[in-house]
């Protein structure tokens, strides 16, 4: 099987280029199986990766013009040859690998943690099964950053509009009961940038490897927005 | 709480505005493919009608004020130099405003017999 990876050092190269390999495949072979191959043919190869389950959100991509996560994207949904290159939108430090820090300043912006005014209760704070549940399709975002480097509005203002990985993440801790600064939070997010760059595009849905929705999400920001504010 | 101005309302305002342009373009198209009007005085009596003339009337400021915020998120997304930004900003908002008056001048122009 033909692969063709984005090859670039700032250190030596002055512009990008792509490189192609052949590479043997198998039965179950993933696509971050294929780049550990071409690091074998090539060690000045660079990509990120770790856990290659899903979990750890490392290894995102952009394969044949769409991000995905390489370790759970089997090469036979790829057609031939298999064009792979950096999340697009962010600067590339080497080859595959790319400057993430305001992807994860944007998360930081947002409070991903509760927040409790009142005095900490000695044990857990309960939740009922229903106000739980509302956290499903919310928590399990890895920050893998697939969805917000699909962003046009972010490639556009990465500085300023925080992205569907941090806005899903806002509602996460706005739908949760236990959390008290939802006033906070909803004023926090106000202006044209922060969450209102956001224009329903859906790019971040259609690359989501875990299933997740940030535009519904932003949207039930905006549903409270207009509820706390009107 | 200070959630009036540029984010949540423009947003709203947007939606709002698209509602009402759904329904007048639905019936602008449906009117105009079935009944179109044979005539220049065919058109100014059509437009002349109280029911359609107060639906144009409303018509402009809302089209203009959809065609503001949609225009505005344009320039946002893809105008990041501030200079140039405001004086297409300005620019959008002269052609607007003249545009709004020059349409309502056409409607009230043809209610009075003009």
């Amino acid at each position: 099987m033909k692969i063709s990876v984005y090859r670039f050092n700032p250190d030596t190269d002055t512009k990008p280029r792509m490189q192609d390999y052949e590479v043997k495949t198998f039965q179950g072979m993933m696509l971050r199986d294929a780049l550990l191959e071409v690091k074998k043919q090539d060690e000045s190869f660079s990509f990120r990766h770790s856990c290659g389950e899903g979990v750890c959100g490392s290894d995102a991509v952009n394969a044949n013009g769409r991000n995905v996560l390489s370790c759970v994207t089997p090469i036979t949904e790829l057609k031939s040859p298999i064009l792979v290159r950096p999340l697009p939108g962010r600067p590339v430090i080497r080859d595959l690998v790319v400057d993430m820090t305001q992807f994860y300043e944007q998360y930081r912006a947002v409070k991903p943690y509760l927040v409790r005014k009142d005095p900490l209760p000695e044990q857990e704070i309960l939740q009922s099964p229903a106000d739980r549940d509302k956290l499903d399709g919310l928590y399990e975002c890895i920050l893998c950053g697939c969805c917000s480097t699909a962003c046009p509005s972010f490639w556009w203002n990465p500085d300023k509009f925080h992205g569907p990985a941090a806005l899903l993440q806002s509602w996460r801790f706005l739908a949760d009961t236990r959390d008290q600064a939802t006033e906070e939070r909803l004023d926090a997010l106000e202006g044209p940038y922060k969450l209102f760059r956001c224009h329903s595009i859906m790019n971040c849905v259609e690359v989501c490897p875990k299933g997740l929705n940030p535009t519904r999400a932003i949207g039930h920001i905006k549903e409270l927005m207009l509820d706390k504010g009107l | 709480m200070s959630r009036q101005a540029s984010g949540l309302m423009a947003w709203l305002m947007q939606r709002a505005t698209a509602v009402y342009l759904a329904f007048a373009t639905s019936y602008l198209v449906v009117h105009f493919f079935f009944n179109a009007p044979a005539s220049h005085a065919d058109l100014v009596a059509w437009v002349t009608r109280p029911a359609v003339a107060v639906g144009l009337i409303l018509c402009v400021p809302v089209l203009l004020a959809h065609a503001w915020v949609g225009v505005r998120d344009v320039l946002i997304d893809y105008v990041h130099v501030l200079g140039l930004r405001v004086g297409l900003m300005l620019v959008f908002g002269f052609v607007f405003l003249a545009s709004g008056l020059w349409s309502l001048k056409a409607i009230i122009t043809a209610g009075l017999g003009g």
